[in-house]
């Protein structure tokens, strides 16, 4: 039963996607009963692989191995190691909260579900893919559903609905397509969001390809790439980068975001929750498995790029969340900043800053899905996103807006969330190397604190409204079961960390220990699963 | 030369799945002449049954490992030829489901439809056997012969009219450049037989009359610069048709071109891989930056078609067993997913009486089948995981990657990208768009089987292709030791 939960984890929710196909469409409950129930299989398997991880012994565990194409070199090929593991519970937890997040979405209730679905057990699978073609695989599959979700089901910003004439709308669509923030529609979010990623997933295929033809081994399979494959320099130097940047345009890094804010705040709640929570991680951790693994001298050599590049990220996602008046665009931007410090732990190269990294993932997936669960349910109650034109709504949904404090907290990175341990695992690991860098990410914090306290007090404080007299608190279990779930991921993380760590630190140190020439990879034993 | 033929019935066994079809069709074309109460749904039916058992004959050989040559090695029937020949038949039968109800709105001539859609059908049976040039010519105009027809069969229809009219021009333009090509290549040859021209010497003869012969076959094709009545044709011809043109004779004329190039040209392959890369980067480029632009779902397709042959051109350029490999497999997924597509656009066009890209509109709303159904068609055209034209795309990635060819490699890349746009569009429109019309719209049973095998052929070949690969690597064996890119003799003279 253990050695098959990867394959439960990952086929449940697919299995739910198809079992969807046969439910009668008016059956609203029984489609999200159906949901729910492959989603907590899910759950539950990802939550049993993150405790039986053995933690002595380390590498990739629950590992399956089945061929695919002998011709190609292609085997599918399942296994976590400390950093896949945290981040498949991760999405499982919250594909789990996201569905009774849309519990009441009316609209074509089944494609929904069945979309949601797809687009998590898509990034589950990238987690958990050994071989390079199914990462690729499971990468880009997980970005179609992303183009429904947002199309169908999401919404267009203020700024695009006080333009009445279509003449106008048209032309504001059409233009700066870079450029193009504050007004525009959901379609346009969704097409900017499809065609960035697909970009950026293309050079990262040139990237896969020149690795499986130019190591001379014809597979894709990385335990034996990382083994065996060696390039000269420049060959690595060229594939680093392309792998880097194909794969960091999802994470986002600087100046390849401008997708994002734009595709959070279209996006459906338990979309932005996905999206925020672990479809940008896709970026950091495909980087970890490719790039760290299988170039690990170009990673020692060029890392610094990435270091340089989340100055920016910190510093400008965090200005412009300041400044932003739609709730998602602030949470959407300090979503992008907060990717920058990931960078910067990953750059530090050493235990406590990358093993800060990977629990950075896993706390910010948690806390920035619980912002965006509640933007979504503020949103839903007032149909506005603005923050000038709300306050005051303590009175109507004091629940949401305790949750929502908690929220801010583990985003700010308060004390009591894991979110803590994270920050001062990056911050501390990253000074000897980067101090400049602390520096900026220090007043990221502070710039987090500014614009979460802003959007807290523009929501829930001052003076209510009275449009917004009507609207409602979560009440019922489906509504404060998310949260609450998230809330306590969160909070006993930070209380019995130990475990957590160990898992993270059992992969990370020696996959350091081998970028910095300190050892050699620690080979685990794969007698019976190569070719 | 003279011929001898000299044949026993041993012999004329491998024409079997032919003789077969052409007998199957002279009783097609009778019974419709002497039944007057035969419907043409039941002679719908009974070319489909033609078809099966003709295809079940192909499989037979393919599984008794049947190979031979006849005629003085003018026709040739190997595991290659069979794979070519399965996709045909397997083509024309889909076609025939879906042609059921299109046929029943025409007024006159609805039984000699199957029957011209059958005889193209053996042309390009033949066709995929050819081994010398001279039966390419016979063949290519004996299948050509039924689409000038086909095309214009809507005899009142001006756009049908002048779709068939460009055809016809054109094709007689094509085959005048064949039998010239044909005729500069035996000058210096001294044969049409393909496995007897290796190893002659290079002359400017020879490279026209081969450039000659590629341009014939690229209008086949519809590569660029050859590709200039694809879109009319495409959308002036009946719908069934135009789904019929973007396969069959594209698979037909691509296994010509595999056994000419491979076998005749083996050793002036650094000059064609050339000629293959320019070919392809200019289809892939040309046909997706157009297709952004178009207003008609069926010009959509046929930009997209040209695209897809650039993609195709990525294995010709690799020039390996490995390149072949991946063409015949992406000939699979492009068959299903492809037809599966037209299948959508009939049901449709059905309804709406017209082919426009407006009028999937909220399709989703009218007919969630239709709208999935489509949605996976389109997605496994752009090469979306988990559907068969991702697959299909990577294989041919892989083969080109393994030849080096880096620049091909990046405009391939590229595509992909722009690709994704138009049909991400047409997503739009029946996902998110809202109808103006919210009757529902149904599809009639045959219309559904073919939709239903497109979506099993889709959905199975990307989650599970390793049995299709390892067939088209099988069937591919009499290529394994083409030349690789060492064999550097030229074409020209004293090049």
């Amino acid at each position: 039963m253990g050695e098959y939960s990867l394959l439960i984890i990952l086929f449940a929710p697919f299995l739910g996607a198809i079992a969807l196909m046969f439910v009668p469409r008016e059956e609203a409950f029984l489609v999200r009963m159906t949901a729910a129930i492959s989603a907590g299989i899910s759950l539950l398997a990802s939550f049993y692989i993150f405790l039986a991880y053995d933690t002595a012994k380390g590498g990739f565990q629950f590992v399956q191995r089945y061929v695919w194409s002998e011709e190609l070199g292609i085997a599918f090929y399942l296994g976590v190691d400390g950093i896949g593991g945290p981040l498949v519970f991760a999405s499982a937890i919250l594909l789990f909260a996201g569905i009774f997040v849309s519990w009441h979405i009316k609209d074509r209730t089944k494609e929904f579900y069945m979309f949601l679905l797809i687009l998590a057990a898509a990034t589950i699978g990238v987690f958990m893919s050994l071989d390079l073609f199914f990462l690729y695989f499971f990468y880009e599959m997980s970005v179609l559903p992303m183009y429904l979700l947002l199309g169908v089901w999401g919404s267009h910003t203020k700024g695009y609905l006080s333009m009445t004439n279509p003449e106008e709308r048209k032309l504001r669509d059409s233009i700066g397509f870079i450029f193009n923030f504050g007004s525009n529609s959901k379609e346009y979010a969704a097409m900017k969001l499809t065609l960035f990623l697909s970009a950026g997933a293309v050079v990262a295929l040139m990237g896969i390809l020149l690795i499986y033809h130019l190591s001379g081994l014809h597979t894709f399979d990385i335990v034996v790439l990382r083994e065996q494959a060696h390039f000269s320099d420049n060959v690595a130097t060229l594939i680093w980068f392309l792998i880097f940047f194909g794969f960091a345009s999802i994470a986002p890094i600087w100046p390849l975001h401008s997708w994002s804010p734009v595709g959070h705040a279209a996006a459906p709640a338990a979309t932005s929750m996905l999206h925020a929570g672990v479809l940008m991680k896709l970026g950091h951790f495909s980087i970890i498995r490719v790039a760290f693994e299988i170039l690990p001298d170009s990673t020692r050599e060029w890392m610094w790029v990435a270091a340089v590049l989340c100055i920016f990220s910190i510093i400008y996602g965090g200005l412009v969340s300041y400044f932003a008046k739609d709730t998602k665009y602030v949470i959407g931007y300090s979503s992008s900043s907060h990717m920058g410090y990931i960078f910067l732990g990953m750059a530090a190269l050493n235990y406590i800053s990358l093993s800060g990294a990977v629990i950075y993932m896993f706390a910010h997936a948690l806390a920035t899905s619980m912002l965006f669960a509640m933007a979504g349910w503020v949103y839903d109650q007032t149909h506005t996103r603005d923050i000038p034109s709300l306050g005051g709504l303590v009175e109507r949904m004091p629940f949401i807006a305790g949750a929502f404090i908690v929220a801010c907290m583990a985003s700010i990175g308060m004390p009591g969330t894991i979110n803590f341990i994270a920050e001062v695992m990056i911050i501390v690991g990253s000074w000897d190397k980067y101090p400049f860098q602390v520096g900026v990410a220090v007043l990221g914090i502070v710039l987090t604190l500014a614009y979460m306290f802003k959007m807290m007090r523009g929501l829930f404080y001052g003076k209510l409204d009275p449009e917004y007299a009507h609207a409602l608190d979560a009440r019922q279990w489906v509504d404060r079961m998310p949260l609450l779930l998230l809330i306590v991921c969160s909070i006993s993380l930070f209380i019995y960390p130990w475990h957590f760590y160990e898992v993270v630190r059992s992969t990370v140190e020696p996959m350091v220990d081998r970028i910095n020439h300190v050892a050699p990879l620690i080979t685990q034993n794969t007698k019976g699963l190569l070719p | 030369m003279i011929f001898q033929l000299d044949l026993s019935v041993a012999d004329l066994f491998l024409l079997l799945p032919e003789i077969f079809l052409t007998l199957w069709l002279c009783l097609l074309l009778s019974l419709d002449f002497s039944l007057k109460r035969m419907t043409h749904q039941q002679l719908a039916y009974l070319s489909i049954a033609g078809l099966a058992v003709t295809g079940l004959i192909l499989l037979g050989f393919d599984q008794a490992g049947t190979t031979g040559a006849l005629f003085k090695n003018m026709f040739v029937l190997d595991r290659m030829g069979i794979f070519f020949k399965l996709i045909i038949v397997g083509a024309t039968a889909l076609i025939l489901f879906m042609s059921i109800d299109y046929v029943r709105d025409f007024r006159f001539f609805r039984g000699e439809y199957y029957v011209m859609v059958v005889m193209s059908a053996l042309g390009m049976l033949f066709m995929a056997s050819s081994n010398d040039l001279l039966s390419v010519f016979v063949t290519l105009e004996f299948s050509t012969f039924g689409f000038y027809v086909l095309v214009a069969y809507l005899r009142d229809d001006q756009r049908s009219s002048e779709a068939g009219l460009k055809f016809f021009i054109l094709g007689v333009f094509a085959a005048g450049l064949l039998a010239y090509g044909i005729s500069l290549v035996y000058g210096e040859t001294g044969t049409l037989i393909f496995s007897e021209m290796t190893g002659t010497p290079g002359s400017y003869g020879l490279a026209i009359g081969y450039i000659l012969i590629f341009a014939a076959l690229g209008f086949k094709i519809g590569a660029v610069p050859f590709h200039a009545w694809i879109p009319d044709t495409y959308q002036g011809a009946p719908t069934p048709v135009t789904a019929f043109l973007s396969i069959a004779p594209k698979a037909a004329a691509l296994a010509i071109l595999i056994r000419m190039f491979y076998v005749s040209l083996a050793s002036f392959k650094p000059m064609w891989v050339l000629l293959f890369v320019v070919a392809s980067i200019f289809s892939m480029t040309y046909g997706n930056i157009v297709a952004i632009a178009q207003k008609n779902i069926k010009r959509l397709l046929a930009y997209s078609g040209i695209a897809q042959i650039g993609n195709i051109m990525i294995g010709l350029a690799a020039g390996t067993k490995q390149g072949s490999d991946a063409i015949m497999f992406f000939l699979l997924t492009y068959l299903f997913a492809n037809l599966g597509a037209f299948a959508v656009i009939i049901a449709v066009s059905r309804v709406m009486k017209s082919d426009e890209i407006e009028d999937y509109n909220g399709l989703n709303r009218r007919s969630p089948f239709l709208a999935a159904s489509m949605l996976l068609f389109l997605l496994s055209l752009a090469g979306v995981p988990p559907l068969a034209g991702f697959i299909g795309k990577i294989y041919l990635f892989i083969a080109a990657m393994r030849e080096e060819l880096y620049t091909l490699l990046i405009f391939g890349l590229i595509n992909i990208v722009i690709s994704m746009y138009y049909y991400l569009i047409v997503v739009k429109k029946m996902y998110i768009n809202e109808p103006t019309d919210s009757s529902p719209i149904l599809a009639s049973m045959p219309i559904k089987v073919a939709v239903y095998v497109g979506i099993a052929g889709t959905v199975l070949l990307g989650v599970y292709p390793g049995p299709f690969i390892d067939w088209a690597v099988s069937a591919s064996l009499m290529f394994s030791n083409i030349a690789g890119p060492t064999a550097a003799a030229s074409l020209l003279p004293g090049g």
